[in-house]
């Protein structure tokens, strides 16, 4: 029986390894994200402003990186830089109802959680907080897993996408 | 003094005007060939950070120049170029708002010489918006019908009569994502099941038939990339966690799930070296080569860029070549010519990289092609 | 942070937190899976979207009539290709019908992993035209 610390010790350094090879899609943010990409770990940061998390111990991390917990399978602008909320659109677009629904795990209290990924709609590409995570995405073919699709494909504002969301639904086990 | 260097100047002036070579130009506008060139490539640019920006850029991969550019709408896919020639194909959207409005979705038919649009076919404003595939907008074998996946979230294919210039009408894939021609009135959408769904069309786009295989994959375990690439009668297709899956057409327009072979050794696997990109694999038919990008990444990094581009002999399935890239790519496409290029980007940069594939040798980039460039269709 | 976490590491984590917060409350199994494999499309209320997703509100009490429109239950695409298990899906099927249905039949027989297994086998091709049969309109 292996150690279950160095089990999660190598589990989240592979994590990491990972993440920081995405982070490259942010450009020139990179450097200044793969600090934030270490938030679940530490309450905060190095080298970065602090910023309230969340939700407290029980929600950890910081909503405006790619790397918080609820992220996990995100694709597309977080609508938390870009004047909503985790769990809000911005002002003056329109949340697609139909989405992709997929779960995530919680390390603040070791749940997994059920989150919606509802794309805001009807205006242009917000552009800030790019993030693609692909915890348990899924080819096309199984559109109910998959977050190649553009979500406002539900909405009657029409198919201009904005940013995305990631709302806790449900709690799985 | 002042008279004397006012004198000179004059001269010096009249000397220059007497010696200018240049002729008055009357200026005009580019036209292309009528052929297109070997190593030319269009790079089609979904424009991430501004969707309604759509493009595609032509490059000549000899000289690095940038030959043209197409203007192509919201939520660009990439543009479909029949070896016909003379014509381009691109299912465009368009808001009549720019990004509210009126929904309007066309097949723009864009002129090769001047690219500039000849005509167009309106469609039902469905095209799905999704992230740049090959496979979601496609022609028949013969190039009469082209074939757009659509998805409202139901899914369709909607059916184009090029020769006509007219929409023929949708058919129902439910279950069932993209497109892949399987013949000149057939083609397969792959099923959330494993399954593929086979259509047949008659001579007016209909469908003629439309049958579901038995599972031919475990999409749950295992799932094959939607980016597969043809090889004469074989879809080929590369799963998540590195075996490829050849499909192979049968005489009816059915298919036959041949014998799957590991693209990975054991070691490599557990190096966690996958393939991953957003086209992720090319083909060179003369030679029968696969091209896939590879990384070391693990499970589910299906869609991580890579730094190396292995190349697989498909008659033995050996692994025969590994080319280093400069830089990651994201997408990957080979001319089909005796000395190919091989083109690579990423929609982390907008620089298209070339390579010469018989040395693997890094030859040129050329820089500021778009925002997001992604699909690459050699003409 | 995948939801498969290692067990081991799951519950040190879990140890660590719930030391001071009252775990939340798990969603029922067949509600869960119903978020997980049908919700995105037909929502949380089953109401779907008009012109789009059909809403299971009106349309599962009408299906329920007849020996075909349980098979269609079964073999439309969104519950036949689903990541359920027959038994999984049953139980889905048998929730909505009790919660989503804005009139559920008086006399509803439950699904049974059994007559899943059964209709699940055979996969439907022509999904519209064999609702367009049963309830006479498409979505």
């Amino acid at each position: 029986m292996r150690n279950p610390v160095d089990h999660l010790m190598e589990r989240w350094a592979r994590d990491m390894a990972r993440r920081v090879s995405r982070r490259r899609f942010l450009g020139g943010l990179g450097a200044l994200l793969f600090g934030a990409a270490t938030v679940p770990l530490l309450p905060v940061a190095r080298g970065e402003t602090p910023r309230p998390a969340a939700g407290g111990a029980a929600d950890p991390g910081d909503p405006q990186t790619c790397g918080y917990w609820r992220h996990c399978a995100i694709d597309g602008f977080l609508c938390s830089c870009c004047g909503g909320s985790v769990q809000s659109c911005p002002p003056g677009t329109e949340a697609s109802a139909v989405t992709w629904v997929g779960t995530c795990h919680n390390p603040g209290d070791g749940h997994d959680y059920i989150v919606s990924y509802n794309d805001c709609c009807g205006k242009t590409e917000c552009g800030r907080c790019l993030c693609n995570r692909n915890e348990d995405d899924k080819p096309l073919y199984m559109p109910f897993k998959s977050n190649d699709y553009n979500w406002c494909v539900g909405s009657k504002v029409g198919i201009a996408y904005h940013c995305s969301t990631a709302r806790i639904v449900g709690v799985a086990k | 003094m002042k008279r004397a260097l006012a004198g000179a100047l004059l001269a010096l002036g009249l000397a220059r005007a007497a010696l200018a070579q240049l002729p008055l130009e009357p200026g005009g506008v580019a036209q292309l060939p009528a052929q297109p060139g070997v190593h030319w490539v269009w790079v089609n640019d979904f424009s991430f950070f501004a969707l309604p920006d759509g493009k595609a850029f032509l490059v000549d991969g000899d000289s690095g120049r940038m030959l043209g550019l197409l203007s192509t709408g919201y939520s660009f896919d990439a543009l479909v170029v029949p070896h016909s020639g003379g014509v381009i194909y691109s299912p465009e959207t368009y808001f009549s708002r720019g990004t509210r409005g009126t929904r309007t979705d066309v097949v723009t038919i864009y002129d090769t010489v001047h690219l500039a649009p000849l005509g167009e076919v309106k469609i039902p404003p469905k095209r799905a918006s999704i992230m740049a595939m090959m496979a979601g907008q496609v022609l028949t074998d013969d190039e009469r019908f082209l074939l757009i996946y659509n998805y409202t979230p139901a899914q369709s294919v909607t059916v184009v009569d090029t020769r006509a210039r007219k929409f023929v009408g949708e058919i129902d894939t439910a279950g069932c994502a993209l497109v892949y021609p399987t013949g000149p009135r057939s083609f397969f959408s792959l099923c959330g099941d494993g399954s593929l769904l086979v259509v047949t069309l008659n001579d007016q786009g209909r469908a003629a038939s439309r049958t579901r295989t038995k599972e031919l994959f475990d999409g749950l375990r295992d799932p094959l990339t939607e980016k597969g690439v043809r090889a004469g009668d074989t879809w080929l297709f590369a799963s998540f966690e590195g075996t490829m899956h050849p499909l192979k057409i049968t005489r009816g327009g059915g298919i036959e799930a041949q014998a799957t072979w590991p693209l990975f050794s054991a070691p490599e696997l557990a190096q966690h070296w996958r393939t991953g990109g957003l086209q992720h694999l090319a083909l060179h038919a003369a030679t029968g080569r696969l091209y896939a990008i590879v990384h070391r990444g693990g499970a589910e990094t299906h869609k991580d860029p890579g730094a190396d581009v292995w190349v697989w002999d498909l008659a033995s399935h050996r692994k025969v070549q590994q080319i280093s890239a400069r830089n990651k790519v994201a997408s990957i496409q080979v001319t089909q010519d005796a000395r190919p290029l091989l083109f690579g980007c990423s929609f982390e940069s907008n620089r298209l990289d070339v390579y010469d594939v018989a040395s693997g040798h890094y030859l040129r980039s050329v820089e500021g092609l778009g925002i997001t460039p992604g699909l690459l269709v050699t003409p | 942070m995948s939801a498969r976490a290692p067990g081991a590491a799951a519950a040190l984590l879990a140890a660590a937190a719930t030391c001071v917060a009252a775990p939340p409350a798990l969603t029922p199994k067949p509600q869960a899976d119903y978020m997980l494999n049908c919700q995105g499309c037909h929502l949380p209320d089953g109401t779907g979207a008009a012109g789009k997703v059909p809403s299971l509100r009106t349309s599962l009490a009408p299906l329920l009539q007849s020996e075909a429109g349980r098979r269609y239950l079964v073999q439309v695409p969104g519950a036949a290709q689903s990541a359920l298990s027959d038994a999984e899906l049953a139980q889905v099927l048998n929730w909505m019908v009790r919660t989503l249905s804005a009139r559920p039949p008086p006399q509803f027989r439950e699904f049974t992993p059994q007559e899943v297994m059964r209709y699940r086998a055979t996969p439907l091709v022509a999904v519209r035209a064999a609702r367009v049969r049963l309830l006479g309109t498409a979505p």
